[in-house]
């Protein structure tokens, strides 16, 4: 085992007391005792928190006159999954975009993580997409129900033909969970793998050539979070739809 | 020349027979390798083609109408990704069994 980073240390020196205080109150004892709250969590936190503070610079410093170049970039973004958003989705996606935004960013952000020396991909661990995918898997099932009402989107899961739809439904609940699972493994082979080919490239040649897998980190990190974004607006939109 | 023929086919096969003998007293072969290198083979293998495949149509739908550049790319990389995760399966199949 490596030294754990500087803002593993900070984090649990922050809110290890507390993450341990509610492990032990749920019944779970924490893997390491001395770091309760595990590299990737503390990188995933670190994450969220620079979003946060991304976000609040966007909003305290927004201007029509004189916009500054944190407020670019944030329209740059918001340009970006605007016109996704209104492909897959069509009308009323502005309900959706903060989401699918949200997703965008996190993901791609906790992939950029491993592109630093010492530090994994939080993204590479199979808890981390896993959680995402559940957060995709209840928000859109959530707005299916809150557009068609609980029996009319169980009917959706039915099909049209009604001496099928026992058999149907089965299949359609599977489906549904399988996504959750493609979601998860997706990501999460895909670093991995990337992961792995950065350790090959480092252990092969360590001077100059690992550029080459790290650069095809850095795409595929881009190319994977425009995938889970897209698709988590797919299926929003499966959701939504109504029958014509 | 057909004798030497035969000769020479029982010496190969007893060539990779000899490993098998050698071993035979001591703890069973472990053929994880050759699985993993077969099933990541066949997965990356045919995973190639059916991209191949894709990435090829759509190329040739741009070269013959280039307006539709923004819609084609995103049913590109819909069905790249779907692809793709069918290899990334096995992949996580392997780091799954083989420790």
């Amino acid at each position: 085992m490596t030294e754990p980073l500087f803002t593993t240390r900070l984090i649990n020196y922050l809110f290890g007391g507390i993450a341990a205080a509610i492990l032990r109150a749920l019944g779970f004892h924490p893997a390491n005792s001395a770091l309760p709250i595990n590299e990737s969590f503390a990188l995933e936190m670190v994450v969220a928190l620079g979003l946060i503070l991304f976000f609040l610079i966007v909003r305290l410093t927004l201007s029509v006159e004189k916009p500054n170049p944190v407020q670019q970039i944030a329209e740059m973004i918001h340009e970006f999954s605007s016109t996704q958003a209104e492909q897959v989705i069509g009308h009323g996606y502005q309900r959706f975009q903060p989401f699918v935004t949200c997703v965008f960013l996190f993901i791609l952000l906790n992939n950029f993580m491993g592109l630093f020396p010492r530090v994994i991909t939080p993204t590479s661990q199979p808890v981390v997409p896993l959680g995402i995918a559940a957060l995709t898997f209840i928000y859109y099932n959530f707005h299916g129900v809150r557009v068609h009402g609980p029996f009319g989107y169980l009917k959706q899961f039915a099909g049209p033909v009604w001496w099928m739809s026992p058999l149907m439904f089965l299949i359609e609940v599977i489906s549904h969970l399988a996504r959750m699972m493609s979601l998860t493994i997706r990501l999460y082979a895909n670093m991995l793998a990337s992961d792995l080919l950065v350790l090959i490239g480092f252990s092969f040649l360590p001077v100059a050539f690992p550029v080459l897998p790290l650069a095809l980190h850095f795409f595929v990190s881009i190319i994977q979070a425009y995938v889970f974004m897209l698709l988590s607006m797919i299926y929003l939109s499966l959701a939504v739809s109504h029958e014509h | 020349m057909r004798k030497l023929q035969y000769v020479f086919m029982v010496l190969a096969a007893l060539c990779f027979a000899v490993p098998v003998f050698a071993q035979s007293g001591s703890a069973a072969i472990d053929m994880a390798p050759v699985g993993v290198g077969l099933g990541m083979g066949l997965a990356a293998g045919l995973c190639g083609l059916g991209q191949g495949r894709a990435v090829g149509s759509t190329t040739e739908a741009l070269a013959r109408n280039p307006g539709t550049r923004a819609g084609l790319l995103m049913f590109m990389v819909i069905g790249l990704a779907f692809i793709e995760s069918l290899t990334l399966f096995t992949f996580a199949m392997i780091i799954i069994k083989v420790k």
